[in-house]
């Protein structure tokens, strides 16, 4: 006999209460309203800046990475919204106590919140292909970076969703939670960035003394950039733009191991797999405070 | 059906249950009775996998709710205080989201659904809106998903808090219902007479200790015992109202099988340990030393007065040993 597929019941819950609300349906007007307001924008000062009368095509390329970091901004502050009330609001609405008398586990609590966060993210993303497609149809653009684009944002939405559904399971009111999200989300990209940048001053600061040059390498230090989650969809960036990679501006600077060298050509990999690896700890740990504050009074 | 053995549980400093045992039986309609911070509430989540015990064991129908707490998700049903909503869920949807949790198929939990929203009166309104319900529909739906993976036992918190007098019959009937179907529940409640009704055992809770357990029947005949006599007297010989006071309350006192003596606002509430030919006595005695009387009545036996009795005496005690 054919067995059914069954599909996590609280993912299957939030799609159908999600899909009745009408915050869905303006959310994804706007979403793609302020994508065509961009790529108007793009156009007007593309058409200003051409030495032809009318438009330049192949210049509209640059729509591309525009409306890409603009679908990753938008993201990064709606996927936060969401997922920050997912347990939160479970708690306000006193449904969680309910879901927990059942077999259901918290971890797969946890999992159906972040799915619906990413169906979410697939339809906004769905929804923008037609504008996107303005970059491809004009600006030659292939679909494999349009491809490429729509699994990059997933991999946002899964990472940012974690964070957010770990702080809702630490924090009491949904906009606290949204604000922690948001903080945290800062936080590990200044952080990463802060470390590498200090690392890197330090090292050159020692290897132009010791050596009495200004050249040096990098060594290991880019790893810590790794655990910036958006490093991944700079590099696809720039490898869907032009024939540059991260491993490309770090090569220049110096000669590195062998091993380093295969680790940093795949950046976007061995990143996504890292980066992923710390959602599914926040998720974890988010399924612990889901059962742990139900032994406070 | 139930067994609790030396149950504890502390919040930090707080004792919230002190070496809790209860054993209910099979089809028993048990009540739970106490006042706030009585510990109802702690003993029901830890029944339904909610808490975790500091110490002791629980039971029901021999799943250890401590080490299986999968098992006795299954075995118990559960109904909060305060009834939550998901916007935009129909009463079968929501009904089809409980029931795949269970690991139900749409089709299953389909047929039961129709069958239990029959058992809660709420057949007209499947495909309402679960927000639009009223709290009492919104609490009988909550039975009814209590009841979806068909429980062994059903817990119910304070079921009928916040509820008018019409949705609270209407729950009382639907408990009654689910009650001569055989089904064992423990239900908490405030309403006291209203669990005598419904009951066939309760156990009066207060500070963290069951303080008195039995059926229903049985506690009643020990509330015999605490029917007090409520009475209206005066003291024609004194014409200060203190002093008349005074008076009445030595009078009674002196009288054979009196405990206790209150004066309210307007009556004298005399806690008495005697049948009625004795009261009749009591009545007699006092007239003779000049009282005159204008209402001398038993009160009606019924689960306040015992409870009142039971939890104030406790109180007394705790006085006393401080």
């Amino acid at each position: 006999m054919k067995k059914k597929m069954k599909i996590n019941p609280i993912l299957k819950k939030e799609l159908m209460v999600g899909s009745r609300n009408m915050k869905m349906s303006w959310g994804i007007f706007g979403f793609n309203a302020f994508l065509t307001l961009i790529v108007i924008f793009v156009m007007m000062i593309l058409n200003a800046n051409s030495n032809i009368d009318g438009y330049d095509f192949g210049d509209l390329i640059t729509l591309f990475p525009v409306l890409g970091c603009v679908e990753c901004g938008v993201l990064s502050l709606v996927v936060p919204i969401i997922t920050s009330g997912s347990i939160s609001g479970e708690r306000e609405r006193q449904t969680l106590d309910i879901m927990l008398t059942t077999p259901v586990k918290p971890f797969s609590i946890a999992l159906g919140k972040l799915g619906s966060a990413m169906m979410l993210v697939m339809i906004y993303m769905v929804s923008s292909i037609p504008v996107m497609a303005i970059a491809f149809v004009l600006g030659g653009m292939n679909w494999g970076a349009l491809l490429g684009l729509i699994v990059m944002m997933l991999y946002l939405g899964a990472y940012v969703g974690s964070v957010g559904i770990f702080c809702s399971s630490v924090v009491k009111k949904s906009i606290a939670a949204t604000v922690l999200t948001i903080v945290i989300g800062i936080g590990i990209i200044v952080l990463t960035s802060s470390i590498f940048g200090i690392g890197t001053s330090i090292k050159a600061y020692y290897q132009t003394i010791h050596n009495n040059s200004i050249s040096y390498s990098p060594g290991a230090l880019p790893i810590i950039l790794m655990f910036n989650p958006y490093t991944p969809f700079a590099d696809f960036m720039l490898r869907s733009m032009s024939s540059y990679s991260i491993y490309d501006i770090i090569a220049s600077s110096g000669k590195m191991p062998v091993i380093l060298t295969a680790v940093y050509k795949a950046w976007i990999p061995v990143s996504v797999v890292l980066n992923l690896l710390i959602a599914l700890g926040f998720l974890k740990l988010a399924a612990r405070n889901i059962a742990v504050t139900h032994n406070r009074k | 059906m139930l067994q609790i053995e030396n149950l504890t549980k502390r919040y930090g400093k707080f004792l919230a249950l002190e070496n809790l045992n209860l054993h209910i039986e099979k089809g028993e309609v048990f009540g739970f009775v106490g006042p706030n911070g009585a510990g109802k509430t702690t003993t029901m989540r830890i029944i339904c996998g909610l808490l975790k015990t500091t110490s002791g064991s629980v039971f029901v129908n021999g799943i250890d709710a401590l080490k299986q707490p999968d098992d006795i998700k299954r075995a118990v049903g559960y109904v909060p205080d305060f009834f939550g909503v998901y916007d935009n869920l129909k009463v079968m949807e929501y009904m089809e989201f409980y029931g795949s949790m269970y690991g139900m198929s749409k089709k299953d939990v389909d047929e039961i659904s129709e069958g239990l929203l029959e058992l809660v009166n709420l057949s007209d309104k499947k495909d309402a809106f679960v927000d639009t319900l009223s709290r009492g529909m919104k609490q009988r739906l909550c039975v009814a998903r209590a009841l979806i993976h068909d429980p062994d036992l059903l817990v119910l918190d304070e079921p009928n808090s916040g509820l008018d007098p019409r949705a609270r019959f209407e729950m009382k009937e639907v408990l009654k219902n689910l009650g001569s179907m055989g089904k064992t529940i423990i239900i908490s409640s405030h309403i006291l007479p209203e669990l005598s009704e419904m009951c066939t055992s309760i156990g009066i809770m207060e500070h963290g200790r069951l303080i008195a357990n039995g059926r229903v029947d049985e506690i009643m005949q020990k509330s015999k015992g605490f029917q007090p006599i409520k009475m209206r007297a005066f003291a024609p010989d004194y014409e200060k109202e203190e002093e008349a006071k005074e008076h009445v309350s030595r009078i009674l006192k002196e009288q054979p099988g009196v405990t206790k003596v209150n004066f309210t606002e307007d009556e004298i509430l005399v806690s008495f340990d005697g049948d009625d030919k004795e009261a009749a006595v009591l009545l007699k005695n006092i007239l003779e030393h000049n009282i005159l009387v204008s209402h001398f009545y038993r009160e009606k036996e019924d689960l306040e007065s015992l409870f009142l009795e039971i939890t104030g005496g406790q109180e007394d005690e705790k006085k006393d040993e401080n």
